[in-house]
């Protein structure tokens, strides 16, 4: 017998996860579905209603209490991060935390350590609307792609440089993602830079992207290095409190009666 | 109620074990008092009771938990929730919400009690624990003995049949430590609830219980009455001592029988003469110092000498004022009146040790010291060595003991030889051995001659240590002088040798020894 582990998704969960995602994917990538039939459909239906099973997936999934206590901790101190830096020009502290927890923890309880702080920072900033599943699914993802960065021994050299490439990438990410679900909504109809409904994939990825690095100066690149920077200066300590709590809260360890 | 049979354990990063054959029965409403050395797992057989040992740490366990009627192998520690209260050695890391009510209302409300149910039990428990005056009170602003009742009412509110306790009066200057064994016993007398407590201030607790478990070194398990166990344990409050050395037949837990037995002593013995320490020039000096805290004067203008060779002792109620003359003497906050220090190094231990401690292991916090001081490289580990021989280079200096820990702090400190050395409230938490090892580092500072500035509740600490005793009560002095006279004045302040020999002029026990040879 072992002590109960980590928050671990079951088979059944992953593939859920999966199929919610490629449901909120369409909700993200519908733009480049070249299609006259209102397409922005799956930006209304897609992500909300992938959102709402998602939520119900989370809620019966089974704890354990010092998962469910560390999860209560780095999502509470995560989403308080957030508005510190109140977004401006990308300054968001919450993300190197929520990096660094994943890499411990791993990537399931990084998923849901992600999109449930997401959840709970919008009750303190005030953040709700129709882009809340899309932040909610993105900081779910950004927890995944941190917590399946496997913890090698022999390579813990370089644990805090690779950390902060995936600060730079998630950070990337991120911005793409958000980029993406505001985009076609953001420029109204005439410029040169907007969404053409029915028009080629081509044409559409060409504007998004010129409109995506036009923009990203002011927020996708100074998130980048600061949260890149921000792993870099206080990482160590960090994981060291981490690797901590994860040796003090014992998980799996053997259990023998005699 | 509870049964152990043959229990051992070994936790599975261990490399020895930690519980050895442990065989004792408990009846219900009994109070139990578990003692043992620091380290032997008094903690652990506490967290045995329901079933967090093995079942959220992991490890070996032989041997059967029973716990009223259920064994702990097969009844998980959630399912035990409601038969088990327990209180952790430091109750405000385990509150979870802001106001008395909302806490005690919180383990209910898990559980998913009716409202009505909920309402009835606090109201019950507000009652039971005195809490009604404060039951609106944000916790954090509570003191130490009210936060340990709103612990024990936060455990009360689904009707346990066992309380567990983990060293509750440790932290709790004497009044308060009352106040919560007072409670203790009327749940136990009262409701008839079992309750269990792991202790180091045997002094404050012995006259309450009703039964003791000794975990000896070798494993050796001792169950029985407080006479019969102290009679020969490795671990005794100063009033057995006495007994002890006297060679009484009988073993007394109060002064008012010991001082029954004593009478013949206390007449035929001779008076002492204590030895005056050495003091040599005056090492801090104050003028009319005083603190305020906007227009709230929190110390009273004071002038102060204190001279190197000396022990002065600093004590007085909580919110007398003793951490602010300290911390004016240091400069961390702000005063009026003057401060003159004739020393080159000041060494501060600070009320919560952790505050010295910042890295990662033990070693890096030696190496820090040796050159933050510069120091030849080992000076601070080699300190520490004789200090705590035990202590593991690559432990994390928060997952030590109470006693190590203050090893660490003391070698950290004291390895820059300091002249004037003040500490605050250093023995929270300390067994009779590290307090030994305290008194002996202390006194032989004092010796070489620097001075040592020491905020204490601790009578018995006192007693033995120091030579001079500073009485503040709402930021005033009111007593300066002689240790020895001191302590003789005010009964309450006394400690128990003093108490039992009254009115003769012994303060320990080998004063009395030495009047009596």
């Amino acid at each position: 017998m072992r002590t109960s582990d980590i928050f671990k998704f079951t088979a059944f969960k992953y593939f859920a996860l999966l199929a919610t995602s490629t449901l909120s994917a369409l909700g993200f990538f519908w733009p480049f579905i070249n299609s006259n039939d209102r397409p922005e459909i799956f930006f209304w239906l897609a992500t909300p209603v992938a959102f709402l099973i998602l939520m119900a997936i989370i809620g019966q999934a089974k704890f354990d209490a010092k998962s469910l206590a560390l999860l209560a901790v780095l999502s509470a101190i995560i989403a308080a991060l957030r508005p510190l830096g109140a977004g401006a020009a990308g300054i968001e502290p919450m993300w190197f935390l929520l990096i660094l927890s994943s890499y411990i923890f791993g990537s399931s309880f990084g998923f849901v350590l992600g999109s449930i702080s997401m959840m709970l920072s919008a009750f303190l900033t005030g953040g709700f609307g129709p882009w809340l599943p899309y932040q909610v699914f993105a900081a779910g993802w950004v927890g995944l792609i941190a917590g399946s960065i496997p913890q090698i021994k022999r390579f813990k050299k370089f644990e805090i440089p690779i950390l902060m490439f995936v600060a730079v990438i998630t950070s990337e990410v991120f911005g793409i993602l958000m980029d993406l679900q505001f985009w076609p909504w953001a420029l109204g109809p005439k410029t040169q830079l907007s969404y053409l409904p029915g028009e080629a994939v081509y044409e559409n990825l060409n504007r998004f992207f010129i409109y995506h690095f036009s923009t990203s100066m002011a927020w996708n690149v100074p998130r980048a290095i600061f949260t890149a920077m921000l792993i870099a200066i206080v990482g160590p300590g960090v994981l060291q409190a981490l690797r901590r709590s994860a040796r003090k809260a014992n998980f799996s360890t053997e259990i023998r009666f005699t | 109620m509870i049964k152990f049979q043959n229990v051992s354990l070994i936790y599975p990063t261990a490399e020895r074990t930690i519980l050895d054959n442990l065989n004792f029965e408990i009846g219900e409403g009994e109070f139990v008092l578990l003692i043992g050395e620091t380290g032997i797992g008094k903690s652990s057989v506490l967290k045995l009771l329901n079933g967090l040992v093995p079942h959220h740490t992991g490890g070996i366990l032989a041997g059967n938990v029973e716990v009223a009627g259920f064994s702990t192998r097969n009844v998980r520690p959630g399912e035990l929730a409601e038969l088990i209260g327990i209180v952790g050695q430091n109750p405000i890391n385990g509150f979870v919400s802001d106001v008395v009510e909302d806490e005690l209302a919180f383990s209910m409300e898990s559980l998913n009690l009716p409202e009505e149910v909920m309402r009835k039990r606090i109201e019950e428990i507000l009652d039971l624990l005195s809490l009604h005056s404060i039951r609106d009170r944000k916790i954090a602003t509570l003191s130490g003995g009210e936060q340990q009742r709103v612990a024990i009412g936060a455990a009360m509110v689904l009707h346990p049949k066992i309380l567990v306790l983990d060293e509750p009066t440790s932290a709790l200057d004497p009044v308060a430590a009352e106040e919560v064994l007072a409670i203790l016993q009327r749940l136990v007398h009262d409701l008839g609830i079992t309750i269990i407590i792991a202790e180091h201030r045997l002094e404050r607790v012995i006259g309450y219980v009703d039964t003791v478990i000794e975990i000896g070194k070798d494993g050796a398990t001792r169950i029985g009455k407080p006479e019969e166990i102290l009679k020969d344990s490795k671990i005794a409050p100063p009033i057995v001592k006495l007994a002890r050395a006297l060679k009484l037949p009988k073993i007394a837990l109060s002064v008012r029988d010991l001082r029954k037995e004593t009478e013949e002593i206390r007449t035929n013995g001779r008076d002492i003469s204590f030895e005056t320490r050495l003091t040599g020039s005056p090492l801090i000096t104050t003028e009319k110092l005083n603190v305020k805290y906007g227009s709230k004067l929190a110390l009273s203008p004071i002038d102060l000498k204190i001279n190197s060779g000396e022990v002065v002792a600093l004590m007085g109620r909580n919110g007398a004022g003793k951490s602010s003359l300290i911390k004016a003497l240091l400069g961390i906050i702000e005063f009026e009146g003057e401060v003159n220090k004739f020393a080159k190094r000041n060494g501060y231990i600070p009320q919560d040790a952790n505050d010295l401690l910042y890295h990662q292991n033990v070693a890096a916090e030696c190496e820090q010291t040796d050159s933050d001081n510069n120091l030849t490289k080992g000076t601070t580990f080699a300190l520490l060595q004789q200090l705590a021989p035990s202590i593991s280079l690559n432990s994390h200096p928060r997952d030590l003991s109470e006693g190590q820990r203050l090893a660490l702090v003391l070698a950290i400190v004291l390895s820059p030889n300091p002249d004037i050395l003040i500490l605050d409230e250093p023995t929270r938490g300390l067994d009779y051995q590290s307090k030994a090892l305290l008194i002996n580092q202390l006194t032989a500072r004092a010796k070489s001659g620097s001075a040592v500035l020491i905020a204490t509740h601790d009578v018995e600490l006192v007693a033995e240590l120091a030579s001079r005793i500073i009485i503040l009560a709402d930021g005033e002095l009111v007593a300066d002088g002689p240790a020895i006279d001191v302590l003789l004045a005010s009964p309450a302040f006394a400690p128990q040798v003093t108490k039992v020999m009254s009115p003769r002029k012994w303060l320990t026990v080998s004063d009395v020894l030495r009047a009596n040879e």
